[in-house]
């Protein structure tokens, strides 16, 4: 439970906004921490600790889309394949990526090690392709870039 | 006056209030602006683009900061050089509104064209399908063909439930959210809400039950779209097939303004009701109604409606004539002592039936008066009748300055509809709220005070003088609220009396919009009691003949060698009686009901009564005739006049009076669905309100509550009742 075992991170979220609706999206990434997912469950404890209906609180997880809403691999990695990426080559990269992973943008490896995820724009259209793993940056990927960072992360 | 703009819209020149918004103005004269997100019971948000409007004002000369006229002295108008969306901008002086030249009708076309990119179109299955706006406005509007890519469409879900009432079909809805604002912003249920974004955007909830809201229903008749259909009457009827008779909801104080709309039963040949619609009455129910009032019908068809008269043979009951029946029970009643007979008659009975039925026992029986059924309400409605609101009352009209009491009320619970318009009156005018209970309401999140007593003792509250009601004492207007929860029917009415007390000390008794409201159990509670000024002792223990009509409650039954009851079920009651007289429901016979806040309104037949079933008032007037009294009421109207000429409540009221229309703000039904849904406009009548009536007596005090008041369930919108368990829609939400 999340009030249980984050109680601190839980006060010191709330002690930053004058009324409890305010703080969902920073609890929605504590639980999305805890339990690896934004779950039916968690969205309910939030629903809960903000004191709003999970309808309010799902309609949130559903608008961002850095909420996860089912269980992702350990690493999730965004390409991004909106248009400025498109125009330097960034749909050839993307089914290269699919087909090393051996799965479709949106799916999780079967090992749960990957999530591949197609993403708009990241902001750093003039190094694309590119991709975050995990938040993290990857520019100028090749196939082969892209297969030696995936031996690597899934190490 | 002052605050009156004027403007012109298609050249038509009108005067508007200050603050209106160009879609309202044009309503005003009945120009339609087609709208998707716009309703006028919603703040706008402008988010569909349909009600592109072109909109100029005076041109102002830089130099002079004039009016710039033409040669011929006109004033020029500097139009706007794009389009303007008509519902969210208010009228301003001089302002000059285009709504049909060829930029707006582009414009919506090119909406509808967007809108239509992945619209379904499948009208022909669609139950909005006759009473929709987008299937209106594409006829008006749209394009023939579409110039879409069949494969880019998108495809969401089509039948999905969202929760056991209502269905989504996703790939109708156009995300006007009109939906989701009721629900945010009139019911206060956030119960639906958007989910993704883009194309991907739907409609959710995530509540449990889903859909959670006593309001839910509302959202199909504001939907522009065939997206929420409800579990009731989807794939039960098309509209144009149904017939529409103006009724009056039973099931709460309030007494919503409804449309029964029936649709023949070809296999059957029997007409049924296939939906209860709203039908607007600004001072009542707006243009809304709770889920019980809209899924709560399917009594009337129930399978095992009684259909002919019983009688009591060799132990069992038997079906007889009409003829017999009144003839048996006409015998008896001669033959035993008219103070051996107790009469008893339920809150649900229409107040003609009460009057026939109270002027039977006293006049014609010469029993003591009838004893009303459920008693504890009984018990105070004579002083809820003299400290009841004034003539214009209207909860629309309080706000700041007003003063809202909750008294050992739960108001959602029981009398939904008050509930949406009190909460508004605080919410959205600033009226102040107190409410004191000794358990915690949904209304509770609008109080600005909060008192708590023990259960039962909400009586000996008020006699303490509670810092609380102080507030009353600045009220410009009070409306005190207030419920019988846990209590006795003395305390009740002890309740009732120090309230009245309270306000006429405050200065309220006089007020037009001040005054006592009850949240009485059904629909005629304040009729049936005004109407045969009931008992209030104790209920003989056994009588000789009892004649119960439509009671609930087999503690309001006194034990008797020969009972008469009036049913629409053989109910426990009905089973053990010796007679049994099958009662006209509702909705196949016509009538009055007089609601908490003391407005008679009528109801209309909308089908043939069930089997030999008949009107109450008939069987009182047939045993009262075969007795020997020459009654010859034609119908209710005469019998309303007659209760209208001898109590002061209704003196003046009549028939005619109570169907009487005046036009009403905003306008919506009509031939026109998109501005205010699918809602009916009042045609039939608005009703009127009856007069307070003093009443004598001193206050009485209350007394300690006993373990059975204390032990009587809280109330609950669906506490399964004699009527509501019989819609199996329902069946998830009794409790
Ligand atoms: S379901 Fe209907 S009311 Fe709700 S957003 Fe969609 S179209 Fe609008
Ligand atoms: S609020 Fe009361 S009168 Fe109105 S629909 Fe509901 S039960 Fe009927
Ligand atoms: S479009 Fe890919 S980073 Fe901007
Ligand atoms: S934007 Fe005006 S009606 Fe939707």
């Amino acid at each position: 439970m999340l009030r249980t075992n984050r109680a601190a991170d839980i006060e010191k979220v709330f002690a930053k906004y004058p009324t409890k609706r305010s703080a969902v999206m920073p609890l929605l990434y504590l639980a999305q921490a805890e339990y690896g997912y934004c779950s039916p469950e968690a969205i309910r404890e939030v629903a809960e600790l903000c004191e709003l209906d999970p309808t309010e609180v799902k309609s949130v997880t559903g608008f961002y889309t850095m909420f996860n809403e089912s269980p992702t691999g350990k690493v999730i990695l965004d390409v991004c394949d909106d248009l400025p990426c498109a125009l330097r080559g960034a749909d050839a990269f993307m089914a290269h990526c699919e087909s090393r992973l051996g799965i479709k943008a949106g799916e999780t490896t079967a090992d749960g090690k990957f999530t591949l995820r197609s993403a708009m724009c990241l902001a750093a259209c003039n190094r694309a392709p590119l991709l975050q793993a995990n938040g993290d940056y990857h520019y100028d990927l090749t196939p082969e870039s892209f297969d030696k960072l995936i031996d690597e992360l899934g190490k | 006056m002052a605050d009156l703009i004027n403007l012109t819209i298609d050249g038509v020149a009108l005067a508007v209030p200050k603050g209106m918004l160009i879609v309202d103005a044009a309503k005003t004269i009945e120009k339609d602006i087609p709208v998707f997100c716009y309703h006028p019971k919603l703040k706008p948000v402008g988010l569909c683009r349909m009600c592109l409007v072109e909109v100029g004002t005076p041109k102002i000369d830089p130099a002079t900061k004039q009016i710039v006229k033409d040669e011929a002295g006109a004033t020029v108008i500097a139009w706007q050089p794009k389009l303007t969306t008509a519902c969210t901008t208010p009228v301003s002086e001089g302002m000059s509104v285009r709504t049909q030249s060829k930029p707006v009708i582009d414009a919506r076309e090119d909406v509808l064209e967007f809108l239509l990119t992945s619209h379904p179109l499948d009208c022909p299955v669609c139950d909005k399908g006759g009473e929709c706006p987008l299937q209106n406005l594409t006829l008006a509007h749209g394009p023939a063909v579409s110039r879409y890519d069949y494969a880019d469409k998108q495809h969401n879900d089509k039948h999905a439930p969202l929760g056991d009432l209502m269905f989504i079909d996703r790939e109708r809805c156009i995300q006007c959210a009109r939906c989701i604002r009721f629900q945010d912003d009139i019911a206060d249920d956030h119960v639906l809400q958007f989910h993704n974004r883009g194309r991907a955007e739907e409609v959710i909830t995530f509540s449990t039950p889903g859909f959670d809201s006593y309001f839910g229903g509302n959202t199909s008749d504001i939907c522009p779209v065939g997206a929420l259909t409800t579990a009731d009457f989807r794939f039960k009827g098309r509209p144009w097939e149904l017939k529409t008779a103006a009724s009056v909801c039973g099931h709460c104080a309030v007494g919503c303004n409804t449309a029964l709309n029936t649709r023949l039963n070809t296999r059957t040949g029997v007409r049924e009701i296939k939906r209860v619609m709203p039908r607007q009455n600004e001072q009542v129910n707006e243009i809304w109604l709770c889920d019980k009032g809209r899924y709560g019908h399917h009594f009337t068809h129930a399978a095992n409606r009684l259909t002919h008269p019983l009688i009591r043979k060799d132990g069992a009951l038997q079906e007889a004539t009409w003829e017999s029946a009144l003839q048996l029970i006409s015998d008896k009643l001669k033959t035993v002592p008219g103070q051996k007979v107790v009469g008893v008659i339920g809150d649900r009975l229409a107040t003609e039936d009460a009057w026939l039925f109270g002027r039977l026992m006293t006049d014609v029986i010469g029993a003591a008066p009838a004893f009303v059924s459920p008693r504890t309400a009984s018990a105070y409605a004579d002083v809820a009748r003299a400290a009841g609101l004034g003539a214009d009352a209207d909860f629309k009209a309080l706000g700041k300055g007003d003063v809202i009491v909750v008294v050992n009320g739960d108001v959602e619970e029981q009398a939904p509809v008050w509930f949406l318009r009190l909460r508004q009156a605080v919410v959205d005018r600033g009226a102040k709220l107190i409410v004191a209970h000794h358990r915690s309401t949904k209304m509770h999140r609008y109080a600005a005070g909060i008192a708590r007593f023990a259960p039962g003792a909400a009586a000996q509250w008020v006699a303490g003088q509670p810092a609380e009601l102080a507030a009353l004492k600045d009220a410009r207007n009070a409306v005190i609220v207030f419920g019988d929860e846990k209590l006795s029917g003395h305390n009740a009415r002890a309740l009732a009396q120090s309230l009245a007390h309270a306000l006429a000390e405050a200065g309220h008794a006089d007020k037009p919009n001040s005054g006592l409201v009850p949240l009485y159990p059904h629909g005629n509670t304040q009729g049936v009691c005004d109407a045969v000024d009931p008992s209030r002792g104790a209920m003989p223990e056994s009588a000789d003949v009892a004649w119960l009509a439509g009671v609930g409650d087999p503690a309001d039954a006194p034990r008797a060698g020969f009972t008469i009851v009036s049913e629409l079920f053989l109910t426990p009651l009905a089973a053990a009686a010796d007679v049994v007289l099958p009662a006209a429901a509702p909705a196949e016979r016509e009538g009055s009901y007089t609601s908490g806040d003391l407005r008679a309104q009528r109801f209309w037949p909308a089908h043939p009564a069930h089997g030999e079933s008949r009107p109450d008032w008939w069987a009182f007037q047939e045993v009262a005739r075969r007795m020997g009294k020459d009654w010859s009421f034609g119908g209710p109207e005469a019998i309303f006049a007659a209760l209208a000429a001898a109590h002061p409540a209704y003196n003046g009221l009549s028939y005619a009076g109570l169907a009487a229309v005046k036009p009403q703000w905003p306008m919506v039904g009509r031939a026109e669905v998109n501005f205010g849904g699918t809602v009916y406009d009042n045609t039939a009548g608005l009703g009127a309100r009856t007069a307070r009536v003093p009443v004598g007596g001193a206050a009485e005090a209350p007394v300690e509550p006993t373990l059975a008041d204390l032990t009587r369930p809280e109330p609950a919108l669906y506490r399964a009742g004699d009527l509501i368990r019989h819609s199996a829609v329902l069946a998830g939400r009794l409790v």
